[in-house]
């Protein structure tokens, strides 16, 4: 029988791996979004193909450049 | 004959004063001094060291920019007419893109921008940035810095 410690330790890497192999399926798999949350709880998600999701992206591919000359500085 | 002294002691100049003390502060609560601003987009940038980069804005005007502000203005800007164009007014706006992430959140009648890179945790992003937000519009605290505290 293993000693109580080792049951935590085991338990405690197991959670550790796991949350390790969603956060890589989550940087293999994931894609560009806008999402906009209102007050009211509401929230869209706007692909990049859509006319506002265009406009979106746009914007904020300024403001990382902005961003970006900030850090070149 | 009334001396000229019995006039000048019908002035009471401590009406004035109270009304000062207790109004001016209230005033100016909704007006965030630039100098503040600063000091809460660089506490931002401390608390979450993914940034590249940010801006706190009130309305059109860059009140703190990590960089050139009128450019985080135009950016900034044409981010929160995108928004603004899908429905009225959102409260806060997460772009998820290739070369980094964006946060534009409103709280209190400000507005706070955050350039992150990629795969940041958006729930705390944005609770940090609200609380920054909420501080700043809150006005500065007794000991001068602004408000929160880690």
């Amino acid at each position: 029988m293993p000693k109580p410690h080792r049951v935590v330790l085991d338990r405690v890497s197991g959670y550790a791996d796991e949350a390790a192999a969603f956060m890589r399926r989550r940087r293999h798999e994931r894609r560009p979004f806008a999402r906009v949350y209102w007050g009211d709880g509401r929230a869209v998600e706007y692909p990049a193909d859509s006319d506002a999701g265009e406009v979106m992206f746009a914007a904020a591919g300024r403001l990382i450049d902005v961003a970006q000359e900030r850090e070149a500085e | 004959m009334p001396s000229n002294t019995t006039a000048i002691r019908q002035i009471t100049t401590t009406v004035s004063q109270d009304a000062r003390s207790s109004d001016t502060a209230g005033i100016l609560a909704h007006v965030p001094d630039p100098q503040l601003a600063e000091q809460s987009l660089g506490r931002l940038m401390e608390l979450s060291p993914e940034m590249r980069g940010g801006a706190i804005l009130d309305g059109e005007n860059v009140l703190a920019a990590s960089g050139d502000a009128a450019e985080w203005g135009d950016a900034a800007a044409a981010l929160l007419a995108a928004t603004d164009a899908v429905g009225e007014s959102a409260e806060q706006v997460h772009v998820a893109t290739e070369a980094g992430e964006v946060f534009a959140v409103r709280d209190a009648g400000l507005v706070a921008l955050a350039v992150t890179e990629r795969f940041v945790l958006a729930s705390l992003m944005a609770f940090d940035m609200r609380s920054v937000l909420r501080d700043l519009a809150a006005g500065p605290r007794v000991d001068g810095a602004a408000g929160g505290g880690a």
